[in-house]
């Protein structure tokens, strides 16, 4: 296989047999490996993140 | 309709200050163990004894909390409702918080508290449910919303015995 068919073959960079990106149901792994890696109070702070920007986003924050 | 600026910890330290016993469930309670899920209400499972109901009732005055369905907005829980096992869909100054009495299969507080475990969150312990039993719960359920969920919790809960092996 020569460089280009290597590239178009692993279209995730960094995707391995032992660690892929995506599940067969096309879950991103990788993102469930990066959740698991802080404690339970970084995590729901991370989602608590997540809520107000797309909050944010909708322009639906308030003042304070 | 502004959004009150979302704080699920101080949610569940003013439940917690209260003596509250009450069960984190469904999405944060996914999330809480590791599933990439975005939930904007926290939902939690309570002990709907009399006495558990009344030191509800005072953490959710101190939480100013009341009730978001329409034409509800400004009621407060009462105690008969949240002795019941009807979902009471609340706001409060830290987000959006519902209670429902059970989940699942008719699941309620002393049916799930086996199958939960002790986290702490900013120095508070909070029980939360199992992310198997959140996985058997959301199965139970069998909304379009729960079922929707299933994939993430599932390769989760692999990801999660996959690194304890």
């Amino acid at each position: 296989m020569d460089e280009k068919e290597s590239e178009r073959a692993n279209l995730v960079p960094g995707d391995a047999a032992d660690e892929p990106a995506f599940s067969e149901d096309g879950v991103d792994l990788t993102l469930i490996r990066w959740m698991l890696s802080p404690t339970p109070t970084e995590r729901l702070e991370a989602l608590q993140d997540v809520i107000w920007s797309i909050v944010r986003l909708r322009g639906e924050d308030t003042e304070n | 309709m502004k959004t009150p600026k979302t704080d699920f910890v101080e949610i569940l330290r003013t439940l917690a200050r209260h003596g509250v016993d009450f069960i984190v469930v469904g999405g944060v309670a996914a999330a809480m163990q590791g599933a990439t899920i975005v939930t904007f209400d926290l939902d939690l499972v309570h002990s709907r004894t009399p006495q558990n109901v009344e030191r509800l009732l005072k953490a959710l005055e101190a939480l100013e909390a009341r009730y978001r369905t329409p034409g509800a907005e400004n009621l407060k829980p009462s105690r008969s409702l949240l002795e019941s096992e009807g979902r009471q869909l609340l706001t409060t100054r830290a987000g959006h918080l519902d209670l429902p009495g059970v989940i699942g299969s008719n699941r309620g507080y002393d049916e799930l508290l086996p199958l939960s475990l002790e986290q702490e969150v900013a120095g508070t312990k909070v029980r939360v449910l199992g992310l198997e039993a959140v996985i058997e719960t959301k199965q139970e359920a069998g909304g379009e919303k729960d079922r929707a969920m299933l994939p993430i919790l599932r390769r989760t809960l692999e990801e999660k015995k996959r690194r304890e092996k």
